[in-house]
């Protein structure tokens, strides 16, 4: 073979027979494989393979309010042992405004409350007191309430056995989940649209002109019942023991009450417990789940054991729902879930089958076409593409890409551009052979002379498709990731393998002129 | 071998620029009637950038109709359509706030529970969501023509940089106005498809230019618009094998590749017609502005 450097094949041939050793394991596809090479396979995402996309995002408002909430409550229990009376407390999102009867120990509630919290901006302006959360302490805030949530969601998707599910966060206040090959996404989102917050509260029934007046008086508050809006609870505001002491809780029946849960104390939790019940026989304590009462009976006697049972109208999935609930925590925030894309898993086959399907007609297509323009140079530019398709495979199973529908586009996209670099090459060369007569040489600077045009050429739509992974989300990515593969894969298929196989059929054929 | 090749001549001689003001009147045309679509017409928002629900269901024994009273009973701003095949129908509704929404989905799938096979797909975009892919979107699509803009700068003189993104431009508003009149849905595959023109279009352009780049050098006499003729033949057969392979490729995705990928092919085959008549037609005689020779000045 004239001119052609012998270390120059042999990196082209290994190059490519890599492409089709490392393809194997994508076109075998063995879901269950332990074999550590087998294991190099495309991930499919969930658009083909069929599971649930879920964007979460924590309702910091919520928690925002509440903190303002306390804000004011202390301020309340301070100007109270300051003998200070407040005329009025204005709240809104920021900021809450406490304008006092007289100014005289507004600096002692200030300073008294700054004691309580720390990095709270408080600012004093004659008889009023403003206490803003500034945007340090709402990133605390923030960044607390979404590790926990992030936490909670965890427990709460493991409960619910989804295999491999992918929980990350997302941005600011997102939390991202994929959730491969789950067919009831509305069981997760009922799973995750719960904040489970349990608390429980003694009842107050000796004040019923509160109730009546839909007035809460100070350290109380009115709840409504879960079964029936009109029935109000007047519960003290300070909950005696929460959901964070459980150590356990599961669906249960009672011969007496059907499904319940029962659920069982931590050692502080029980000693807890023990302690209201026994002090409080006679009065009814109240369960409260996400604000409102599932069930208030009446303390017989005092628990001790620091286990018990919450019964209402539960059904069997109700109450073990409940209970996985329970066992995994309260979300500090309640979660709203801003995007869905669930896929069957027919969907995700039938798209396998077309994308397969396009990919090979498309192929097929550019090859005939290659061989009625270019003749035997366009048999060789197609083994180039063949070569190609067979490395972006490899690379995408060795890097662990993910593989999408778009991606499926990119690939058949990418059969019909990659032969670019091959058009170029050879019309350089038909011009080349308008000026030279020895073949080697022709096919010398039609190579050389196509390359800059080449690599510009590529390079721009390289760009395009590194922005679009920056900016895209989920399926697009696998889009960008199929082109860029595909474009660079093809620059070397064009500029090694179809100069290799050239070199080669020339020398062979021990050619005289080109025949293009 | 079979010599199909010579269809197209080594060297053709066809005078494009000749061509060029009738060409630029019909672009100029398009490109304002495109504008007046976006801004009066508007693009057919997929729930991508509009924001609501989307369900896709295999039925069984039930026609489209008959699911179409099944749930226009319950909800008066529902739209059903056949996707590919009569017993397979897409469900829309509108955007309503996320917990709502996500209690619609709920109810409607159990409303039709019994007359369906499959849920095959159920997609649901927020409000906020659905603006901020909207803004990504316009981001990416910034960004990426600054970005070749830059490369083009670097890699030619500012002239080709001009030129480029004059016919960029015009690539992507001609695309978006087609969209527009043929009522193509506008979804996030849909901005992958115009970075793609983007990149395929300054492609093309790119070894258009390059050729002019290298005859400027080779041919110091020649009268411009002589030379930038000339450049675009010696490329010309080039330009037309790429956009046909790519055709057939995108042909091929667009009628095996499946429903859901459709529209993205359709908007890719627009976008490649237009990204190789402008690269012709557009970019290289917007060249004709600059003077890019010394004795040119002189003229």
């Amino acid at each position: 073979m004239k001119n052609y450097p012998i270390w120059k094949s042999f990196i082209v041939i290994l190059l490519v027979l890599l492409g089709v050793i490392f393809s194997i394991p994508s076109i075998i596809y063995d879901n269950e494989t332990d074999n550590w090479f087998l294991k190099n396979k495309i991930n499919l995402g969930l658009d083909l393979q069929g599971g649930s996309y879920l964007l979460l995002e924590v309702q910091l408002d919520v928690l925002y309010s509440e903190e303002l909430e306390n804000f004011s409550d202390s301020i309340r229990l301070i100007a109270r042992e300051n003998q200070t009376k407040i005329n009025q407390i204005k709240l809104d999102n920021e900021k809450i405004i406490i304008i006092f009867e007289n100014k005289n120990n507004i600096s002692e509630i200030r300073d008294s409350f700054f004691q309580l919290y720390r990095g709270v901006s408080l600012k004093t302006n004659d008889n009023q007191l403003t206490i803003e959360l500034d945007e340090i302490y709402k990133k605390d805030i923030q960044d607390s309430a979404i590790k926990q949530s992030l936490e909670i969601v965890r427990k709460r998707i493991d409960e619910s056995g989804t295999r491999e599910p992918l929980i990350q966060r997302s941005g600011k206040k997102r939390i991202l989940l994929q959730l491969p090959g789950v067919k009831d996404p509305e069981r997760i989102k009922e799973l995750l649209g719960k904040t489970a917050k349990l608390t429980f509260h003694l009842v107050d029934d000796n004040n019923s002109e509160a109730l009546i007046a839909n007035i809460e008086p100070f350290g109380k508050m009115i709840v409504s019942d879960i079964y029936n809006d009109n029935t109000k609870y007047l519960l003290d505001k300070r909950a005696l023991v929460g959901g964070e002491n459980l150590v356990d809780a599961k669906g249960s029946f009672d011969q007496t009450e059907g499904h319940a849960v029962s659920f069982r104390f931590d050692t502080e939790g029980a000693q807890k417990f023990g302690k209201i019940t026994s002090n409080n026989v006679g009065k009814r304590l109240a369960v409260v789940l996400d604000g409102v009462v599932i069930t208030a009976p009446r303390i017989n006697s005092a628990i001790t054991g620091g286990s018990g049972i919450i019964t209402g109208n539960f059904n069997a999935q109700e109450a073990s729902d409940l209970a996985v609930l329970l066992r995994a925590g309260a979300l500090p925030a309640p979660l709203e879930i801003v995007e869905e894309r669930s896929v069957g898993a027919g969907l995700g086959a039938d798209s396998i089958a077309a994308g397969k399907i396009a990919a090979f007609i498309g192929m097929l297509l550019v090859c005939i076409f290659m061989i009625l323009i270019y003749g035997t140079f366009g048999a060789l530019a197609n083994i180039s593409l063949i070569a190609n398709l067979f490395i972006i495979i490899s690379l995408l199973g060795t890097i662990g890409a993910t593989l999408t529908l778009p991606g499926i586009a990119g690939i058949v996209l990418t059969i019909g551009m990659a032969v670019d670099a091959n058009v170029l090459i050879f019309e350089r060369i038909k011009e080349e052979s308008l000026k030279n007569t020895k073949v080697f040489i022709i096919v010398k600077n039609g190579f050389e002379r196509a390359m800059s045009t080449i690599l510009d050429a590529n390079i721009t739509t390289l760009i395009a498709a590194v922005l679009l992974f920056a900016f895209g989300s989920g399926p697009i990515r696998g889009f960008s990731i199929t082109l860029s593969l595909g474009v660079i894969a093809s620059m070397f298929t064009a500029l090694m393998l179809t100069n290799f196989l050239v070199y080669m059929y020339l020398s062979v054929k021990a050619k005289k002129e080109i025949n293009l | 071998m079979f010599g199909l090749n010579k269809i197209i001549p080594v060297e053709p001689n066809i005078n494009f620029l000749i061509l060029r003001k009738k060409f630029l009147y019909l672009s100029v045309i398009a490109i304002i009637i495109s504008i007046f679509l976006l801004f009066f017409k508007g693009l057919n928002l997929g729930i991508d950038f509009k924001g609501g629900t989307l369900i896709e269901v295999s039925t069984k024994n039930t026609s489209i109709g008959e699911l179409r009273d099944i749930l226009s009973t319950n909800y008066n701003d529902v739209s059903l359509q056949e996707f590919g095949s009569s017993d397979i129908i897409l469900i829309r509704l509108q955007n309503k706030s996320n917990q709502e929404s996500i209690e619609t989905v709920n109810d409607v799938k159990s409303l039709i529970e019994d007359n369906v096979i499959e849920f095959r797909r159920s997609e649901f975009v927020g409000p906020t969501i659905s603006s901020e892919l909207l803004y990504r979107g316009f981001q990416a699509v910034s960004f990426a023509l600054i970005a070749i803009l830059i490369y083009i700068w670097l890699r030619f003189e500012w002239q080709f940089g001009f030129g480029a993104v004059v016919a960029l431009t015009h690539d992507v508003l001609f695309t978006l106005g087609l969209l527009s009149i043929l009522n193509i849905e506008f979804s996030l595959a849909t901005i992958a498809a115009i970075l793609t023109i983007a990149g395929y279009s300054i492609n093309d352009t790119v070894v258009i230019f390059d050729r002019v780049r290298e005859n400027l050098r080779k041919y110091k006499k020649m009268e411009l618009i002589d030379l930038f003729n000339l450049s675009v033949n010696n490329t010309l057969s080039r330009t037309i094998m790429t956009s046909l392979t790519t055709l057939l490729a995108l042909f091929s995705l667009f009628i095996f590749g499946g429903e859901v990928i459709r529209p993205f092919a359709l908007t890719m085959i627009i976008g490649v017609v237009i990204g190789t008549y402008s690269s012709v037609f557009i970019a290289v005689p917007t060249l004709l502005i600059f003077k890019f020779r010394p004795q040119d000045e002189e003229d």
